[in-house]
């Protein structure tokens, strides 16, 4: 197994100790980890490893059992309006108000993050612009392909201008010009100084954007180490070294 | 400020979804129809009404028994409306991009039964209307008319309150309406048994709606009986944005 690299100097994100049960059984155990801003950190994991009871917990959905998490500073879990301010979230399979049109969605997006009037108005056709959503504006949600949610997902995380963004299998449904345009996306956030959490299961898409990778298995971390984009065969390496020798603890 | 936020969003579905519309229509000409036969029966028995002097009026004759219908229709409608107001944003994952979003619980809530019960409202001033159309023609009794209004909009805020409580609690909005419809049953008709023994006191009568509903519709209005409905609202929002919180600690 690699050894842990260093985390961040002044991450923007801090989970310490981090751990949840759902079901019965231990989702993530005992999970430590930072994120600093303008980084993209990939998390990578099998099915069950973990990694959405973490990205719910990062994006204050869910509370931990144990454990702290810290946001620029700040105690995550006492003040739930840092993650209103700072964090914006696509959840798996981008859920939705089918009776909303896109633009409906946005505008609620915004006033739930307390978005308002000319502010809201300007960051909404903005993100609209920039996802290239106009031709969808006035669709209703209900009737947008997975690939178009996805796209208004991504376009209400990042609404409010996150200064962390945590992606939940972002590229789902994406036709590969669409996940050619995500990456484009991430890269230039992490650029502006966000930081980005990419769950993924796709060894390419990390080694494509990540600068660095966090691989879990069975609710623990297994690995953090920078990413190389000459080297997928390492990643791909440690992926199934990890994967294939840690059984999951409840496996017959 | 989330407050108005969820109330706005709830609104907006709620004015965009058909099924509001349907039951608005459905139910709006159900009551236009049992109007015209109230009035019917109310202009045919004028010559007798005539030889009693203060003798019932059109509040009574029409206002107070179109109310009673529509405090029937609720039984119905305000489930059918309630059922997905939580358990449906649970079931499609919007419920967590709120709680993410760092919506407390109780404003979710309060702003989802807010929207409700201004559904709600509208509601029984469509219906309220009916009878007033009538008031340049004829003598009303503001005060029984009030009184009676006030009864209803209390038993809708309340049968909302169920209503979200119920949705919060259940896991899909077809057992959410199943429940607040049970509930609000049992709730009206808890004191059955007692009234055909003949007890009129007790527990078991202050705990039915129809205990406080019907004085209301009489005209006589109680703080007692406004009380029982703004305890039992408290609670049922209490216990919703209690479960709401629940959920984000149990995930």
């Amino acid at each position: 197994m690699t050894l842990p690299t260093a985390p961040p100097v002044k991450p923007i994100l801090q989970l310490e100790h981090v751990s949840r049960r759902r079901a019965g059984r231990p989702a993530v155990r005992d999970l430590t980890l930072g994120i600093g801003r303008g980084e993209v950190l990939g998390l990578l994991g099998v099915n069950g490893a973990g990694k959405s009871t973490t990205l719910s917990i990062v994006a204050g959905a869910m509370r931990p059992d144990s454990g702290s998490v810290r946001l620029d500073g700040g105690d995550f879990l006492e003040q739930p309006e840092l993650a209103r301010r700072l964090v914006g979230w696509l959840p798996e399979r981008a859920p939705m108000w089918p009776e909303l049109t896109v633009r409906e969605h946005l505008d609620a997006h915004g006033q739930l993050r307390h978005l308002r009037g000319a502010a809201l108005r300007q960051a909404r056709e903005a993100i609209i612009e920039r996802l290239e959503l106009q031709p969808l504006a006035r669709r209703l949600a209900g009737v947008l392909s997975q690939g178009q949610r996805q796209r208004l997902g991504l376009a209400c995380a990042l609404l409010h201008r996150p200064s962390l963004l945590v992606l939940d299998e972002p590229a789902n449904a994406l036709d590969p010009v669409q996940v050619a345009g995500l990456r484009v996306l991430i890269r230039e956030q992490a650029a502006a100084g966000t930081a980005v959490i990419l769950s993924t299961h796709l060894l390419a898409e990390v080694t494509a954007v990540c600068d660095r990778v966090a691989i879990l298995h069975d609710g623990s971390l297994r690995h953090v180490g920078a990413v190389r984009a000459d080297d997928h065969a390492a990643l791909e390496r440690s992926f199934f070294e990890i994967a294939m020798n840690h059984p999951p603890a409840n496996a017959a | 400020m989330s407050l108005f936020a969820v109330t706005r969003l709830e609104w907006r579905r709620l004015l965009v979804r058909p099924l509001a519309w349907v039951l608005a229509a459905l139910t709006q000409a159900w009551l236009a129809w049992t109007f015209t036969l109230l009035l019917g029966g109310f202009l045919a028995s004028q010559i007798q009404r005539a030889a009693l002097p203060g003798g019932p009026g059109l509040t009574d004759l029409v206002a107070v028994p179109l109310l009673g219908q529509l405090a029937q229709l609720a039984f119905l409608v305000v489930p059918l409306l309630s059922m997905s107001l939580i358990a449906g944003e649970r079931r499609n994952g919007t419920l967590a991009l709120m709680v993410a979003a760092g919506v407390p619980a109780s404003r979710i809530v309060l702003g989802k039964y807010l929207a409700l019960l201004g559904w709600l409202l509208l509601w029984l001033l469509l219906t309220l209307a009916m009878p007033l159309a009538l008031a340049h023609a004829t003598h009303l009794d503001w005060g029984k008319l009030a009184a009676a209004t006030l009864g209803l909009a209390l038993m809708l805020a309340t049968l909302a309150a169920l209503g979200v409580a119920c949705s919060s609690f259940a896991s899909h909005p077809a057992i959410a309406a199943a429940a607040a419809l049970i509930l609000a049953l049992a709730l009206w008709s808890v004191n059955l048994g007692a009234r055909m023994a003949g007890i009129d006191g007790g527990a078991i009568n202050w705990l039915a709606m129809s205990s406080h509903v019907q004085p209301l519709l009489r005209g006589l209005f109680s703080t007692a009986d406004v009380l029982w409905f703004v305890l039992l609202i408290a609670l049922a929002l209490a216990l919703a944005a209690r479960r709401l919180d629940a959920d984000r600690e149990r995930g």
